[in-house]
C-alpha cells in the first residue's frame, strides 16, 4: 500500500488556477483541495488539515495576507507558501512579517510552484523555527539579524550594502536549494532583466569577499556550475 | 494676488511717480492753473479707486482663464496618451491571444491526429510573450518607487562589463562592438547611481543597437566628460530611425515600423528612459536614413562630486 498522500489546500478565486495548477499539482503526487475564498480557507484549514497551503493575496471573504495572519496568531505553524501578484520589495517584506514559508510572482510556472512547495515540505521537517520566518539566523560563526540588517562574522559587524545583505539573506532561509540565478534575479532584485545573470555573479562575488568565502573550497556559498548558486552551511533559526 | 493688484495699481503709482519727479527736478515748469472744487475731486478719487478695482478683478479673471486653459491642456494630452496606451497595450495583448486561440482550437478539432508536439511550442512561445510583456509593464511601474542603492560607479568598468555581457549572448557573437571610455589624461569622472538598474539601461540601448542593424553594422559606445555631466553614446550604423517616429520610440508600446516584428515587448526604451531621469539625467536620439544611415542614442548623466573638481575651469 502506497504511504498517504502528502495533502495540499491550494486557495485561490480564479478557476484557471486551482484547476490547472491544481491538476498539475495532483499529477506530482499531493492530494490537492481547493478553495475560493478567504475566510471559508481558515475553516478548511481547520477541517482538512493540510500538510501545506498555498495562499494567493487577493481573495473575496477575506484577504490571503489575513487569512495567513490569523493562523500565525492562532499558532497553527503549518507551511505557508503566498501567491502574490506584485513582486514589491516592501511585499516581500511584508510577507516575512506574516510568516510565510515561501512566496512566488504570479505569472508562475506551476513547475516552479512544485519545486517551492517541495522546498518548504523539507524544510519544516528539518527546522523547528520556519527560517523565512525567523528574526535570527546562525549559520556557524555567521549571524544575520534581520531585523538590524546587519550580519555578524566572528563577532565583528561586516559592511554591506543594502542589495548584498538581501542577497544573503535569501540565500540563508533557503539553504541548501540550487538557486538559479533567474530566481535570484526575482526574489531578491524583484525582476529579471538581459544583463541580470551577469549582476548576479558580480554580488555573489562580492557577497564572497565579504565572507571570506573562497569559491574553490566554500564554507558558505557554492557554485552549481552552469546552474546557479547553493547555501550549504547549516542554517539555525531564531524568532 | 499681490502681484496683479500691483498690475492693477501700475497706472496710478506711475503717475504718482512722474508727478513727484517732475516736481523734484523741475520745479520751474509752467504752472497750469486748474480750479477744481472738491466735490469733482472726490468724483476723480472715485473714478481712480474704481478704475483699480475694474482692473484687478479683470485681470483676477483673465488669469483665472488662462491657468484652466493650461490645466484642460495638461489633462487633454495625459488622456491621450493614455488612451495611445491602451490603444497599443490592446494591439500587443491581441497577437499572442489570437495565436493560442487558434492553437486550442486546432487541439480542440484534431482529437484524431497528434497535432500537441507541433502545438505546443507555439503555445508556449505565445505565453512567455505576455508574460514578458506583463513583467515588463510591472517594472515601469515600480520604477517610479523603487528605491536606488546609489553608489559611486566607475561608468567605464560598467559599460565594459555590459559590452561583455551584450557580445556574449546570442544576438552579439561576431558583431562589431566598439567602446570609447577616456583614461587619459584623466578618466571618468564617477557617477552617484545604483550600478545594477543603470547597467541594465545601457544593456538594452546596447541590445537595441544590435537588434535593429544588419550583422555587417558596427556598434560604437562612447564615453566621455563633458563638463559637469557625463556623455555616453551608443551609435549604430543600421538603417536609421524615420523623423517622425523619433518623438515616439521612447513611449510604452511604441513600436517603430522597423521594430514592428521584433520579439521585445515594446516597453524596453520606456523603461531606459525612466531609468536615466531616476538618476537626474537624459536621454535625446539622432538618426539619419539618408546617407550615412544610423542612430546616436546620447545619455547624459550628472557627475557626482567628487568628480567636480576634474572638469574644466
Amino acid at each position: 500500500m502506497n504511504p498517504p498522500a502528502i495533502s495540499l489546500l491550494l486557495v485561490d478565486d480564479d478557476v484557471s488556477i486551482t484547476g490547472q495548477v491544481g491538476a498539475f499539482l495532483t499529477r506530482a503526487g499531493y492530494r490537492v483541495q481547493t478553495e475560493a475564498d478567504g475566510a471559508r480557507a481558515l475553516e478548511q484549514i481547520q477541517a482538512l488539515d493540510p500538510d501545506l497551503v498555498i495562499l494567493d493575496v487577493l481573495l473575496p471573504g477575506m484577504d490571503g495576507r489575513a487569512v495567513l495572519r490569523a493562523l500565525r496568531a492562532g499558532g497553527d505553524r503549518r507551511p505557508v507558501i503566498l501567491l502574490t501578484k506584485v513582486g514589491k520589495a516592501s511585499e516581500r517584506a511584508l510577507a516575512l512579517e506574516e510568516g510565510a514559508d515561501d512566496y512566488l510572482n504570479k505569472p508562475f510556472s506551476a513547475r516552479e510552484l512544485l519545486a517551492r512547495i517541495r522546498a518548504v515540505l523539507r524544510r519544516a521537517h528539518d527546522a523547528p523555527v520556519p527560517l523565512t520566518s525567523a528574526w535570527k539566523l546562525t549559520a556557524g560563526n555567521l549571524i544575520l539579524d534581520r531585523r538590524a540588517r546587519r550580519a555578524v562574522l566572528n563577532g565583528q559587524t561586516i559592511a554591506m550594502k543594502p542589495k548584498t545583505l538581501a542577497l544573503l539573506e535569501y540565500l540563508m532561509t533557503h539553504p541548501d536549494e540550487l538557486m538559479t540565478r533567474e530566481r535570484l534575479l526575482n526574489a531578491v532584485w524583484g525582476w529579471e532583466y538581459p544583463a541580470g545573470q551577469r549582476t548576479v555573479d558580480t554580488r555573489v562575488a562580492e557577497l564572497r569577499r565579504a565572507l571570506g568565502d573562497d569559491a574553490g573550497q566554500p564554507a558558505f556559498i557554492e557554485t552549481a556550475p552552469s546552474e546557479g548558486y547553493r547555501f550549504i552551511a547549516p542554517v539555525q533559526g531564531e524568532k | 494676488m499681490i502681484r496683479k493688484l500691483l498690475i492693477s495699481a501700475t497706472p496710478l503709482l506711475l503717475c504718482l511717480t512722474a508727478g513727484i519727479a517732475v516736481e523734484a527736478l523741475a520745479p520751474r515748469l509752467p504752472l497750469l492753473s486748474l480750479e477744481i472744487s472738491a466735490g469733482w475731486l472726490l468724483v476723480l478719487a472715485g473714478l481712480a479707486a474704481g478704475f483699480l478695482t475694474a482692473s484687478f478683478f479683470f485681470l483676477h479673471w483673465w488669469h483665472g482663464i488662462r491657468v484652466e486653459s493650461a490645466v484642460q491642456a495638461e489633462k487633454q494630452t495625459q488622456v491621450e496618451a493614455q488612451n495611445r496606451f491602451l490603444r497599443r497595450l490592446d494591439h500587443e495583448l491581441k497577437n499572442p491571444l489570437t495565436g493560442l486561440r487558434a492553437a486550442v482550437e486546432n487541439l480542440e478539432e484534431s482529437a484524431s491526429e497528434n497535432l500537441l508536439p507541433a502545438t505546443l511550442p507555439d503555445i508556449r512561445l505565445q505565453v512567455e510573450r505576455m508574460v514578458r510583456l506583463t513583467g515588463d509593464l510591472r517594472k515601469l511601474a515600480e520604477l517610479e518607487e523603487i528605491p536606488l542603492e546609489q553608489s559611486a560607479v566607475d561608468l567605464g568598468d560598467l559599460l565594459e562589463r555590459i559590452v561583455e555581457a551584450a557580445q556574449a549572448q546570442p544576438l552579439g557573437t561576431g558583431r562589431d562592438i566598439r567602446l570609447v571610455v577616456p583614461r587619459v589624461p584623466w578618466p571618468l569622472a564617477p557617477v552617484m547611481a545604483d550600478e545594477d538598474l543603470l547597467g541594465s539601461a545601457f544593456f538594452n540601448l546596447i541590445d537595441n543597437a544590435l537588434k535593429y542593424s544588419r550583422k555587417s553594422d558596427a556598434v560604437e559606445i562612447r564615453a566621455a566628460n563633458h563638463d559637469r555631466q557625463i556623455q555616453v553614446e551608443i551609435a549604430d550604423s543600421g538603417p536609421g530611425i524615420a523623423t517622425e517616429e523619433l518623438p515616439r520610440i521612447f513611449e510604452e508600446l511604441y513600436r517603430g515600423a522597423n521594430a514592428r516584428s521584433s520579439e521585445g515587448s515594446g516597453v524596453g526604451l520606456a523603461l531606459v528612459k525612466r531609468i536615466i531621469e531616476r538618476h537626474g539625467g537624459t536621454i535625446t536620439v539622432h538618426s539619419r536614413m539618408n546617407g550615412a544611415t544610423g542612430s546616436i542614442f546620447t545619455v547624459l548623466l550628472p557627475a557626482s562630486g567628487a568628480g567636480e573638481n576634474m572638469t574644466k575651469r
